[in-house]
């Protein structure tokens, strides 16, 4: 185990090249309509489909963690804590197909690039989009998507990359039969092996390679999005909101750029000069906290009954408790950060789940204390039509365009067409404008003609 | 962030589509909180008979539960798209009151 095998080093070392260079190829594979900008950079121009997105949200919810951890917690501790990632990918996707498919809606009307300009402009609040600074990143995906339909198909095709977790999980137990396997994990006192020394003994070594490679590479494609997640929040949530809140798109996008390659420096940093339990305490905080932010974003799709403080109340009231409960986890072995579980009225419970039940209570309680004491609700710039809008195919109309107005009068470019986009099934059958931009103009014209009655 | 033109407020009176659609509205919720219960609700799988080739039967049940999940949502997504007519106006020529921004 000691000596590095050659053959597998050099495939792992060719593979990872290939997807390196494959990906600066990608850059300019595709023409972006104007590569400095926000919806470009950061969403991929918001114009990803069904096939790429799939591979896009599979590749982000699937990493490297669910070949290695998944599998060494089978090995370690069993089907508890290693099969339960099985079960949590299935409830997942029900979930997030009733509320995913809103949010992504007003963030294409109204441009929002992170959750929290949705926040912002929902409750009209900077402190609320302030506290909502940690969310999944798995939202950047879905906002870079092309149309709405996109998103649930994907709630109906991601289950098919589980099936593959459910066997992947499997290779805990493959290795702790095979005796070789495990007792090489035994002596390394690394479950986190398992698979890796599996991999080792029972392929050839070109085989082990391949697989090496894909964990590896795995661990790339979410390593980016949530590089580019940091980055799009820091840009239009501290940077353009607080210092420079006339910053054009292009000064956005090189600001944005720029905190991803520092977040990056950043990231590889901690990992190597930090002990390796504060990545893993970390990763059992974000959980917890990540889970604070449900209430704002989630009721903030359906209703705007809650009110700004209360959630940002309850929200900070998860947060606390979150964080001290799991600070008092302890083992024999280890005194704090040691779980993340507790008990309950006898009974064993996630911590995250008890800091949201919290939450909400804090939160409903002072909604309804707030609403007879008639403090101020915010203005709210988004309209119930928009949760449910869908801009058939138009490529995202960008910031900088969507002053119709000025954009449609000026007509300065002939494929620079404004047409109307149905909304249609709505009450009312409203319409929105849209802008096309960059298309060319007699598919601008016929799409516009579609719309008309 | 500049509002999107023509959004005018809902008039009362018009019916959403879940009020104009109660069946399929009520499929689609029964579907959806299905599909979450039979994972959640661990005592109903958490066993090791009936055996299903050498799987144990809990394992055996989330891995099946996969694809039956996907028709399930796929289902689901299907008759969402019939509460109202397509997802997106691309493919009749049905009209809306939409006009053109000019």
């Amino acid at each position: 185990m000691s000596n590095v095998n050659a053959v597998t080093f050099t495939i792992v070392v060719v593979l990872f090249l290939v997807v390196t260079l494959t990906g600066f190829a990608a850059a300019r594979w595709r023409r972006a309509e104007d590569m400095l900008h926000l919806n470009e950079w950061g969403l991929g121009g918001r114009g990803f489909g069904t096939f790429i997105a799939w591979f896009l949200l599979g590749g982000d919810l699937y990493t490297a963690y669910t070949f290695i951890a998944v599998p060494a917690a089978m090995f370690g501790a069993g089907a508890v804590t290693g099969y339960f990632a099985v079960a949590y990918t299935i409830i997942v996707f029900p979930i997030a197909l009733i509320f995913l498919p809103r949010l992504w809606s007003i963030a294409r009307v109204h441009h929002y690039v992170t959750p929290a300009d949705f926040i912002r402009g929902r409750y009209g609040s900077r402190g609320l989009s302030l506290a909502l600074m940690v969310y999944p990143h798995a939202v950047t995906g879905v906002l870079s998507t092309k149309r709405r339909d996109i998103i649930k198909r994907n709630m109906a095709l991601l289950p098919i990359y589980s099936i593959m977790l459910g066997f992947i999980a499997l290779l805990g137990y493959v290795a702790l039969t095979d005796k070789v396997t495990a007792a090489n994990v035994k002596k390394a006192g690394n479950a986190q092996l398992a698979v890796p020394y599996l991999f080792q003994h029972l392929f050839p070594s070109w085989f082990t390679g391949i697989a090496f490679s894909a964990i590896v590479i795995g661990a790339l494609v979410p390593a980016a999005i949530m590089a580019i997640a940091a980055a799009n929040l820091f840009t239009r949530n501290i940077f353009k909101e607080f210092f420079k809140p006339d910053a054009s798109p292009r000064l956005q996008t090189r600001v944005s750029q720029w905190v991803s390659l520092i977040v990056k420096v950043g990231a590889l940093l901690f990992a190597i000069t930090l002990p390796k339990t504060f990545s893993i305490n970390l990763q059992l905080l974000g959980g917890i906290w990540i889970l604070q932010t449900f209430p704002s974003i989630v009721f903030g799709l359906f209703t705007r009954w809650f009110h700004r403080y209360a959630l940002l109340a309850g929200w900070l009231a998860g947060m606390i408790f979150g964080t001290v409960a799991a600070y008092n986890v302890s083992t024999p072995t280890t005194s704090h950060w040691a779980g993340s579980v507790d008990t309950v009225f006898g009974h064993t419970v996630y911590i995250g789940l008890t800091a949201i039940v919290l939450n909400v209570a804090v939160t409903v309680i002072l909604t309804l204390v707030l609403r007879v004491a008639r403090v101020p609700a915010g203005t709210d710039e988004t309209a119930r039509p928009q949760y449910t809008a869908d801009p058939v195919d138009t490529p995202a109309p960008a910031p900088a365009a969507a002053v119709l107005g000025s954009e449609v009068s000026g007509g300065d470019l002939p494929s620079r067409l404004a047409f109307a986009a149905c909304l249609r099934g709505l009450p009312s059958r409203l319409a929105f404008a849209a802008c096309l931009r960059g298309l060319p103009s007699r598919l601008a014209f016929a799409a516009c003609l579609r719309g008309l009655p | 962030m500049t509002q999107p033109s023509a959004t005018p407020k809902t008039p009362g009176g018009s019916r959403s589509p879940v009020a104009a659609h109660p069946v399929t509205s009520a499929v689609i919720a029964i579907l959806i909180l299905a599909s979450i219960f039979f994972a959640v609700w661990v005592p109903l799988y958490a066993s090791t008979t009936p055996k299903i080739g050498d799987f144990p039967f809990f394992y055996a049940y989330l891995l099946i539960y996969m694809p039956v999940l996907g028709i399930v949502m796929w289902i689901a997504i299907t008759l969402q798209g019939k509460l109202r007519p397509g997802p997106g106006a691309k493919h009749s020529s049905a009209a809306s009151d939409g006009e053109v921004a000019r």
